[in-house]
């Protein structure tokens, strides 16, 4: 069907809205011929909004991207029927705002402090920029490729620019530093190791800290999650692992850089260890604020498991076919659980407690990339997610729309791989290959 | 004239004498009778549709007195015929039969009989709207008879008895009532009997020259009898000697049985022969189309550009030979001109065409096609490319570690790259001088080194990272710290570890040194046990081949003497068997079986392939594949035979590398033409049952440069996933 030939057509239209710009629920006869310009600026009118505002048209769980003729044509929709249509607010598309190369691949982003981005990268380091781009402090903090690095909330903590950060690693331990930023006080920012997390036998995949900053939980290669608490112990919980001879001189090479004596990490053992994957575990996560006793996480047995962080037992197993599972994110009213898996999905699952005996272990949807995903942010909104992937295409997907991302952005020239996004505070950081870019989007409303 | 001459005869009759007619009287009668008979037989014929009144009213009375007079005698026969009157002769003075007088002149015949009416034989109608009908001999107009209306006529049918038999003449244009005659021959004709009532299809026939007296027994000449009845020919008896000279000469065989030539020409379409089918009836032409008719409708008509370009093109490019044609009707429509041609066409291509019938087999292709599962019922398998991590030059050689996580891949500027299957991050890098021949991982699954084989040498190195269990054990196992007791006789294979001191991750923690001018190392084949591993060079005369024992840190040759070029080695998953792969002078071509604890040959194989790439056994054991340079691929299967099950040519150039997964039911084949296929090999335990072998995906990713495609193709261990290495420098790792 034309939109051209339609223009005398029109079809009636319910707009419904959980904006905080309701319109009364009254029909509207619309042209079919009108786009989501024309409804938005509609919408604008009949608001008489001062300051005009973008709107987005959900129609049936679609984003409308065409007419409403050619979406009715498409959809085999008889426009004598009563269109329901919810409006949102719609996102601008995001904007580059720095790109900060690193001398090796990024492996892990996190902008949670504010006013800096920290990177982790598969050199061992771990680096700290401020929002002026800035090398604002760079630590070595593994030998290895650093795989995750995440920072502990601190709630009433003293010393403002004083941090803990959580990174996990290749070389089979997690650790916990301290990071000092600089200030005027002291101008060169400082880190200390203050924990070594020794429990795996294998290359730590991933690492996360509860809202409240009390415990860590890792995840590894080796089918094994820790659950640490943050503390740091006065004493060596783990013996050191006997030394031959061949590994002394690498040990002493190792620690030649750092002054090891008075300041020498403290080895912590987990305060539990959570078994039941079969595979390796690529992710895990903690629940919302809210359900922080819960823990997700995904592995490469094409399972995403539930545990009840303090008992440490997994409560409960949504077991797919064939997809070995990269990243798993939780949304923002934590019933939805993402995961993205190697098949080129992400897949939604709900992991509301009530809705496993009724629905079972089936999944809610999934998103359809071009290239494997490797991770996930997701905001504070429920609906929006951010999926980094291979292509090094990141895409913005709203989960009431399943069909095809909201928009996407290209990070770095070329086919560079995305290996981690972190969200916060309408900024993207897009760590990967090309080392850090950061991009503007969606204002995150709770901070 | 026939009617004339009897006539004639009649006549004759009638002027016999009378005492002759006396004499025969009866027979006379019936001759007379007969006579007359034919005369009004005769007029009856002619005269039916114009009828003299005056003797019809005649012949009426006539009929109904006879009636009268011979009812008894003859009540069926109708004497209609001139009455024979008997009259008492004044001379005689006896009764006599007086015939009424017929004249012998052209009026007797009743078709020249007068009728008044003159006007010839003429359609009667012109005269409908005259009031005459004709005219008279004289000219003289005959006036129509009154003829009565409807009821008039209605009413004479009721009235007059005759009317019934009357009928109308046209000349008079009134009702003629019928004669006796007439009414006589309808009846018989009716009847289906002789319309003449006279003949006698019964008579007796009269003997002229038989019986008795009547017999001819005076010659009718008196002519003496000529010579030639009673003296023998002369000529008969020439020729009858010259027959007897012959059959004496033997030139004719008397007796001879006679010849059957076949005839010199014989009708070839009379019979059909036995050997082949019948002639097959020519084709017919094809039926004429709307264009081809003389108004054909006006969509047909061509156009003038149509009618010139029809006219430029060749008679022979032409798409029709005619120009359809618009006529009014059929008789504007000119003479054919092409005729003579169409005919002559028409011929030679009946003559020219050969008329075959072909058995033709009604197959559907499709129903060839082995009926195969659906590829997506056969999920997982790699589908698309994931990553690509890329190397200086060719990625000749990769490994993939026994738990699927790790990848080393080795190219051809002595950098071996280790990496991670899922981020394709290289975490280390090593580098050797000159090319890396193939690159192996130990399959332990408690110790995690690999195998490096550069010029002349093997490198064992430790990857970093390991869990000091691991590494201890790895460490251990590569450089002891006891060495095994050195063996007697001295091998020319060095095991050499650098010390402790000097050693780091960076180098390879134990080397073996293979004999001098060996050769690069094209192939690691370890055993499951991961104890003995054993390596193939491309150099050297016997010393291709070596299976070194880690254990015991020796090496040793299998083989003492080996005729030709050993390209490939195996060892079997499950027994202490060992595949080789080996060539002869380019021509023979073999994989050769043996026990090695018996060190017995078991079978030798015949693939049938000119040179012989790469080879994978089944993880089952029963089964192995070898791929070909020369593009194909032989799947054996070793319980069943020597030669092979199936013969695969799928891919346009030489195959590469093969890889059976060892846990998915998958196997996958690089070559070089830059693609990658994935098969789906499922075999059943049932040894019945035969291996289904699905094409499953083509991976195309690979750029072919200096002709080279994909080199080695290596599957994850837990994963459908596959790596592998192209001489663009590629290693690509494909997911499902």
């Amino acid at each position: 069907m034309a939109s051209g030939s339609t223009v005398g057509l029109s079809c009636s239209v319910v707009f419904t809205t959980h904006t905080q710009y309701p319109l009364p629920s009254q029909k509207f006869m619309i042209p079919t011929s009108w786009k989501r310009f024309h409804l938005s600026q509609l919408i604008n009118k009949a608001l008489s909004l001062t300051k005009p505002i973008p709107f987005d048209f959900l129609v049936k769980g679609d984003l409308l991207r065409t007419s409403l003729g050619d979406w009715c044509a498409e959809n085999d929709f008889s426009e004598e029927e009563t269109l329901e249509i919810e409006y949102i607010e719609s996102i601008m598309p995001p904007q580059k705002m720095s790109d900060i190369p690193h001398e090796d691949w990024v492996s892990s982003v996190s902008c949670k402090l504010a006013g800096y981005f920290l990177t982790a990268s598969y050199d061992g380091y771990i680096r700290g920029f401020d929002y002026s781009q800035k090398l604002t402090f760079s630590a070595l903090a593994h030998a290895a490729p650093i795989t995750s690095l995440c920072v502990i909330p601190t709630h009433g903590h003293e010393d403002e620019l004083s941090y803990t950060i959580a990174t996990s690693s290749h070389d089979l331990t997690a650790q916990i530093t301290r990071l000092s930023l600089s200030s005027e006080s002291e101008p060169k920012s400082e880190t200390q190791t203050l924990a070594k997390l020794h429990l795996h036998t294998a290359p730590v995949s991933s690492i996360a800290a509860d809202p409240s900053g009390n415990h860590l939980l890792t995840s590894s290669w080796d089918t094994l999650i820790g659950l640490w608490d943050t503390t740091v112990p006065l004493t060596d919980e783990v013996p050191e692992a006997p030394i031959n001879d061949r590994e002394k001189k690498k040990r002493r090479k190792l620690n030649g850089g750092t002054n090891d004596s008075a300041e020498k990490a403290k080895r912590k053992a987990p305060t539990m260890v959570l078994k039941s994957h079969t595979a390796r575990v690529s992710r895990v996560v903690f629940g919302n604020s809210g359900s922080e006793n819960t823990a997700y996480s995904c592995g490469f047995d094409s399972t995403v498991r539930v545990w009840d962080v303090e008992s440490g037992v997994c409560t409960h197993t949504i077991t797919s076919s064939e997809k070995p599972f990269l990243d798993i994110a939780l949304n923002a009213d934590g019933h939805t659980a993402l995961a993205a898996s190697t098949d080129r999905t992400v897949t939604l699952y709900d992991v509301r407690q009530g809705s496993f005996s009724t629905s079972g272990t089936t999944s809610s949807g999934s998103l359809l990339h071009a290239a494997m995903p490797s991770c996930l942010a997701t905001g504070s909104t429920p609906h929006q997610v951010f999926s980094g992937a291979y292509d090094g295409v990141v895409r913005l997907w709203d989960l009431r729309s399943l069909k095809s991302a909201v928009t996407s952005f290209k990070a770095w020239e070329g086919r560079k791989k995305v290996l981690s996004i972190d969200w916060m505070r309408g900024m993207v950081g897009v760590g990967g290959e090309g080392g850090l870019e950061v991009w503007k989007a969606i204002e995150d409303l709770h901070s | 004239m026939a009617l004339n001459s009897k006539k004639r005869k009649q006549n004759d009759h009638e002027e016999l004498p009378p005492s002759f007619d006396e004499a025969v009287n009866m027979e006379m009668l019936s001759d007379e009778e007969g006579g007359v008979d034919i005369e009004s037989d005769n007029g009856d014929l002619d005269d039916f549709p114009e009828l003299d009144p005056d003797s019809d009213e005649n012949d009426d009375e006539e009929y109904e007195s006879e009636d009268e007079e011979e009812e008894e005698s003859d009540s069926e026969q109708l004497h209609i015929f001139p009455k024979v009157k008997t009259v008492v002769s004044d001379i005689t003075g006896q009764e006599k039969r007086v015939y009424p007088e017929i004249e012998p002149d052209y009026d007797s015949d009743s078709s020249t009989e007068d009728t008044p009416n003159r006007v010839g034989d003429i359609p009667m109608h012109w005269y409908d709207d005259l009031p005459h009908v004709g005219y008279d001999m004289d000219g003289k107009r005959i006036l129509k008879p009154a003829r009565g209306d409807e009821l008039d006529r209605f009413l004479e049918t009721v009235e007059d008895p005759t009317s019934w038999t009357s009928a109308f003449d046209k000349t008079a244009q009134a009702d003629k009532p019928l004669t006796a005659e007439e009414l006589d021959l309808i009846r018989r004709l009716y009847a289906n009997e002789v319309p003449d009532a006279e003949y006698d299809p019964y008579e007796p026939t009269t003997e002229w020259f038989t019986g008795k007296g009547k017999k001819e027994v005076m010659p009718l000449s008196a002519a003496p009898e000529p010579k030639r009845r009673w003296v023998p020919s002369k000529w008969e008896h020439k020729k009858v000697m010259k027959i007897v000279r012959a059959i004496r000469q033997g030139r004719i065989l008397p007796n001879k049985t006679k010849v059957t030539s076949t005839p010199q020409f014989y009708s070839i379409w009379g019979e059909s022969s036995s050997s082949h089918a019948p002639p097959l009836p020519a084709p017919k032409p094809p039926l004429p189309t709307n264009s081809e008719s003389y108004n054909p409708p006006e969509e047909y008509l061509p156009t003038e550009e149509e009618k010139k370009q029809w006219e430029e093109t060749d008679p022979e490019d032409r798409e029709r030979d005619y120009l359809p044609e618009k006529y009014s009707a059929l008789r504007l429509v000119p003479g054919y001109g092409r005729f003579i041609k169409d005919r002559f066409n028409r011929q030679l291509d009946l003559y020219m065409a050969p008329r075959v019938q072909r058995v033709k087999l009604n197959i559907d292709p499709n129903s060839l096609i082995p009926k195969l599962p659906s590829p997506n019922s056969l999920k997982p398998f790699p589908t698309y490319k994931s990553l690509q991590v890329p190397h200086a030059s060719m990625a000749r050689c990769i490994s993939v570690s026994p738990d699927g996580a790790w990848v080393v891949s080795g190219d051809e500027t002595g950098v071996i790259a280790l990496w991670e299957v899922n981020v394709g991050k290289a975490v280390k890098k090593w580098k050797f001088n000159g090319k890396i021949g193939t690159v192996e991982w130990c399959p332990r699954a408690d110790v995690s080194y690999f195998v490096v084989g550069t010029e002349d040498m093997l490198h064992f190195i430790i990857p970093p990272n390991l869990p000091p269990t691991v590494l201890q054990l790895s460490q251990s196992i590569l450089a002891p710290s006891t060495l095994p007791p050195v063996p007697e006789t001295p091998s020319p294979v060095k095991w050499s570890t650098p010390s402790s001191t000097v050693w780091t991750d960076d180098t390879a923690i134990l080397t073996i040194q293979l004999p001098s001018s060996s050769g690069l190392p094209v192939q690691i084949a370890w055993h499951r046990r991961g104890d003995y591993l054993a390596s193939v060079s491309t150099g050297g005369s016997q010393g291709a081949v070596w299976i070194h024992q880690i254990s015991r840190r020796h090496s040793q040759a299998p083989f003492k003497k080996v005729r030709g070029k050993v390209q490939l080695v195996l060892f079997h998953p499950i027994k202490p068997c060992f595949f080789v792969a080996a060539s002869f002078f380019l021509t023979q071509q073999y994989v050769r079986m043996y026990n090695l604890s018996e060190q017995k040959l078991l079978k030798t194989l015949q693939p049938g392939i000119k040179w012989i790439s790469s080879m994978d056994v089944h993880p089952s054991g029963d089964h192995l594949i070898v791929g070909g340079y020369d593009r194909k691929l032989c799947w054996f299967d070793l319980e069943l035979s020597d030669k092979p099950y199936k013969v695969l040519r799928y891919h346009t150039r030489a195959i590469r590398s093969l890889q059976f997964h060892p846990t998915y039911p998958l196997f996958a084949s690089s070559s070089d033409d830059g693609a990658i296929q994935i098969f789906h090999s499922r075999i059943y335990n049932d040894l019945m049952t035969d291996p289904l072998i699905v094409p499953l995906k083509i991976l195309r990713g690979h750029e072919v440069t200096k002709g080279l495609g994909v080199l080695q193709v290596k599957w994850c261990s837990r994963h459908p996933w596959l790596v592998s290495g192209g001489a663009d420098g590629a290693v690509n790792v494909w997911c499902s």
